[in-house]
Parts: C-alpha cells; structure tokens; sequence
C-alpha cells in the first residue's frame, strides 16, 4: 500500500500527460492517416485552443463553457485552412508539410502580435482535491483525464460505426470510387480537417490550467503527437492510444527517474527505432 | 535536367565577387556567412529537388560539420592529433560525410523510409541530436563553443575581404562542380530516383546504394558549409544543428526552387540579405510576413519563386533556338 501510495503522483501525473497526447495525436491521425496530410500546423491549433480558453475567460465566461468554444474556434479555423490552402495541395501531399509549417509560423507571429509573447495563466476551474487510491490528487486533472477519454472513445466510435464515419473512411480509401457512389468527397476532406482542428483546440483548452498558455506551447507536443501516431499506427483507439502511451508514459517517467533531457532521447530513439522497423505499412483505418 | 543558364550562373557569381568594391566591410562580412548558407542550400536542393528525399533535418550536418570544426581546431578532444584549420576543415567534411553516410544506411536500407516518415524520423533525428548537444558539457552545453579560430586568410584579421572571396570562390567550385555531375549521367539517374525509383531497380541499378551515396555527398556538403560558417562566426551554438536551422534552410530552398541548384543558393543569401533589413523595420511582421509569402509560394508557385521565371527564359530562349535537348 506504501508503494501505491508513493507511486501514484507520478502514475497519475503520466496517465494525464498520456490521455492529452493521444486526444491531439487522435487530431493528428484524423488529418494525417484520413487525408494523408502532415499538419506541421497542429501544434498552433492547440495553441488556439489555449488562447480561446484566455479570451473566453477574460469576456467572464465560465471555465467549461470557454472550453466548449475552444474546439469550434480551432475547428473554424481548420476548415478555412484546408479551404484555403490544403485543397490546392491535394495532388502533392508532401507539399502540405511545407504549407502548413509556414501556417504554423504564421498563426505563431500573429498570436504573439496579438497577445504579445509573454505566457498567460488560467485559473483551474476548482483547486480541490480528490482522494484516489488513498492519496490526494487535484481534481482537476482527474476531470481533464475523464473528459479526454469520453472524447477519444466517442471520437474513435463515431469513426468507426457511424456513416459519416464510413463516408470519410471511403473518401479517403479510394476518391474516385466514393465520389461515384454519392460521396460529396470534398465536403469530407473538409470535415476531417475541421475535426482533426477541434480535438487540438480541445487538448489545447484542457491543458490551459496546467500548462503556461504561451505562442510556442504547441510545438512541443508537436513531435511526440507524430512519433505516438508513427509508433502506434492509428488503426484503432488502440493503437493511438498505445503509441500516446509508449510516447507520453516513457516521456514522464522516465523524465522524473532520470533526466528530462536524456528522456526524451530515449524516447525519440525508439520511436525512429519502431518506425524505421514498421515503415513500409500504410497508416489506413 | 539542367540547373540555370549558364551566363545567368557566371552573372550571379561575377556580381558577387564585386560586390566587396561597392558594399563596406560590414556587408562583405555578413555576404561572407549568408554565401555559406547558400552552399549549405545548395545541398539541400540536390537531395530534396534532384533525388527526390524530402530531409526536415538536414541542419545535423551542418551542426556536426561545424561542432568538428569547433572541438578539432580548439583541441576539445585530444584524439583528434591537429589543430591547423586546413586539416580540421577536411576532418569535419569527414565527420559529416561519415554521419550522414550512417544515417542514410539507416534510412534506407531494405524497404526503406519515404514520403512523409522520412521527414518524421528525420525531424525527430535532428531534434534528438540538438537535445544531446545542449546536453554535452565537452561541447559547451546551451552556451555552446566560442573562439573558434579564423580560417588562416591573409594577414590582417579585420579586413573580412580575403575570407570572403575566399567564400564566393568554394561556392562557385561547388555550384559548378555540382553542375557538371548532374549533367553526367549521374544526373539522369538522379532524375530516375526521383520520378520512378521503380523502374530504375527493374533496369538494374540499386536503389538503396543511390540513396545512400546522394545523401552522404548532400551530408558532406553541408558539413563542409557548416563547418566553413562556425570558422567565419567563430562560434559554434546548438541552434545550428537543431530542427530550427533545418526548416529554415526548406524555407530557403522552397522559396527558391527545390529543383535548381542556383536557385536555392541565391534565395539563401537574398533571404538573408531581406531578412537583416526587415526584421529591423518589421519586427514581429517580419516573420508573419514570411509565413504568409511561403505557404502562398508552397500553394501557387510549387517550382520556387526564383526557378519558375528562370526556367520560363530558359524555355523562351530554347524556342527561338529551335529544338534542344532540355
């Protein structure tokens, strides 16, 4: 019980990190495994989401509803960018690395003109303690990890069962034949960038109370959300949620026994490891 | 497929050895190192526009050229058993080739990484490689190594013109040296690895062993700019070797012309020439501004910004000529 107790933090602390990952991995693998798009840009739709929680709160809006604007904000914005710009790349999916690298540079520099690149901190909507497992741990995190899970599996069901699911699943497996069977192809592309857009907006809300709402807070969950997907295939809730484990648990737990940087080498070692030894195999629902 | 005329090449390169005569010595200082950026363009040009590998980190060479040249002239580790500049140069080009031949290996042996994952595992490579540098208290940790001696260039050591034409001269020799291997036959085969690596491995060649050799000469060049660049800043920081550099240089190059040589290496140096002048009167909007002409160029002018007008001429020029093999 001792060990449990001694433990518990720090699994708990790695569970939370872990859930938020996959929840902007899973954006990610909508965009990248449904349209075959790199979102170099994903990172800032996070860092919209942020910002959203910020002004949302400062207009006196409460916490949870901030929240629930941050993912139609980012989704807004994804669905003019792919409008704008990933529709004309769709013939050079490589290309879209690039355009969406220079979005990111741009939604950075316009965010820090706007609100100047100083961090912003938001206030968690309550600063109790729950009991879990015979230690106190702050119930917000426990509220964060609860609604990233109810949206990662509703998410991934909705993906799977559903027949705007199957839609999308078909758009993206073959254009041509799903255009012929009805398939308004271009209104899913839309859909699935929006989407992909709402869940970093989403993972971006959450993660203002505990995390220094800043212009560059995005980019460092950027490169884990990628190597999680690229690990972890996004073939199922399983596999994202196993990378966003592998990923996320290694990074905090290995941050707190060693060091942080010599942990994130390890991580990024293995990650290259496992995609250089799956490489070959399509990322495909 | 050829890079840029011929007169365009030799205009660009005689202007550039004139431009000490009218610019002071505080611009023929900064040309110096932006000439160096254009070398280290150039490399990323031959793999990403000419052999078809996409690298979001090709800045680890650049970093591990310049961290060679570094620790061998400041005697950092005593195995490395000389100081001189000339020697440390060609140990750095050395180290870089080497580690750019290690990671090609393992790239792209067997079936191999492309497309998107290659610039994945790329990124995370270079990304991986910054965090160890800033690590390293041999190379000077997040302060990284400075005092890196000049390049033994004429005897006065505030007058930057010997360094630079010294610079123009090495870029030249490399731009037209890479110009006259990719108009051999190694260029066809380059275009091959490109457009359909599948059927150059039907017609007999390997694939691999391609890949492999154009990725480690793409490394060696660009540890022989770095390594260049760390001896003309006398400094070498972990932000040249990190994933910062590496998009900054795809920036350049896109912006450019992935596909023409003269091209990425002009952009660089106009880049960064544009860039001393408006981050100063543009603060902030400098880097927006940027953002918005890349995407823009990504979007509409696929072939850089430099190449399409240069290849536009090019085929005005071939018509009136009658017709030309291209």
């Amino acid at each position: 019980m001792e060990v449990l107790v001694a433990w518990a933090p720090l699994l708990l602390d790695a569970l939370s990190f872990v859930l938020v990952l996959a929840l902007v991995a899973l954006g990610l693998v909508v965009i990248f495994g449904l349209l075959g798009v790199i979102n170099l840009a994903h990172g800032e739709l996070l860092m919209l989401g942020g910002y959203t929680v910020v002004v949302a709160m400062g207009w006196g809006a409460p916490f949870w509803l901030a929240v629930a604007i941050a993912p139609l904000v980012a989704g807004v914005v994804g669905a003019v960018v792919e409008l704008v710009l990933i529709r004309r790349l769709a013939a050079r999916p490589l290309d879209t690395i690039l355009a969406t690298w220079g979005l990111a540079i741009v939604l950075q520099q316009a965010v820090t003109l706007a609100f100047g690149p100083r961090s912003r901190s938001v206030v968690a909507p309550t600063d109790t303690s729950a009991l879990v497992a015979g230690i106190s741990y702050p119930a917000y995190r426990l509220q964060l990890m609860a609604v990233a899970a109810v949206v990662l599996v509703g998410t991934m069901t909705w993906l799977a069962r559903s027949g705007a699911g199957l839609r999308a699943r078909a758009a993206i497996a073959d254009p041509a034949m799903a255009a012929a069977l009805g398939v308004n192809v271009g209104l899913v592309r839309l859909q699935c960038f929006a989407l992909g857009a709402a869940l970093a907006g989403l993972a971006g809300a959450l993660l203002a109370p505990i995390v220094s709402v800043d212009p560059h807070m995005g980019f460092g969950f950027l490169v884990p959300a990628f190597l999680a997907i690229l690990v972890g295939g996004s073939a199922t809730v399983a596999g994202v949620l196993g990378g966003a484990g592998v990923i996320g648990g290694a990074d905090s737990l290995l941050g707190h026994w060693v060091s942080p940087v010599l942990a994130q080498i390890v991580v990024f070692v293995v990650a290259i490891l496992a995609i250089r030894l799956r490489s070959g195999r399509t990322t495909r629902f | 497929m050829r890079d840029a005329p011929l007169p365009v090449s030799i205009l660009v390169f005689a202007a550039l050895v004139a431009l000490p005569f009218f610019a002071g010595d505080f611009w023929t200082g900064q040309m110096a190192r932006y000439a160096v950026f254009g070398v280290f363009a150039m490399s990323l040009a031959l793999l990403w526009g000419r052999a078809g590998i996409l690298s979001f980190g090709h800045a680890m060479f650049f970093g591990i050229g310049g961290y060679a040249m570094a620790t061998a002239t400041l005697g950092t580790f005593d195995i490395v058993p000389f100081t001189a500049a000339w020697p440390s140069l060609l140990f750095a080009v050395a180290v870089a080739a080497f580690a750019a031949l290690l990671v090609a290996a393992f790239l792209f042996w067997g079936a191999g990484v492309s497309g998107a994952y290659l610039a994945a595992v790329t990124l995370a490579l270079s990304a991986i490689l910054e965090q160890a540098v800033r690590g390293w208290y041999a190379l000077g940790a997040d302060n990284g190594l400075s005092g890196v001696p000049p390049l033994p260039l004429g005897d006065n050591p505030w007058n930057p013109r010997p360094t630079y034409f010294f610079l123009i001269g090495v870029a030249a020799v490399v731009y037209f040296g890479l110009v006259a291997l990719l108009s051999s036959r190694v260029g066809t085969l380059l275009t091959a690895l490109r457009t359909n690596p599948r059927r150059l491995a039907f017609l007999g060649y390997s694939v691999v062993a391609l890949r492999i050799a154009v990725f480690t000469l793409g490394g060696a060049i660009a540890g022989f700019a770095g390594a260049l660049f760390v001896a003309t800043d006398a400094f070498a920081s972990p932000s040249l070797i990190g994933f910062a550099l590496s998009a900054e240089v795809l920036i350049w190059v896109a912006l450019g012309g992935r596909s023409v040589l003269l091209a990425a290496f002009f952009a660089a140096i106009l880049l960064r020439v544009v860039e001393s002048y408006l981050s100063d009167a543009l603060g902030p909007w400098w880097l927006l501004a940027l953002g918005i002409v890349f995407m823009a160029a990504v979007a509409t002018v696929p072939n850089g910004l430099l190449a399409t007008p240069l290849r536009w001429v090019q085929k005005r020029f071939a018509r009136r000529q009658g017709p030309q093999a291209s």
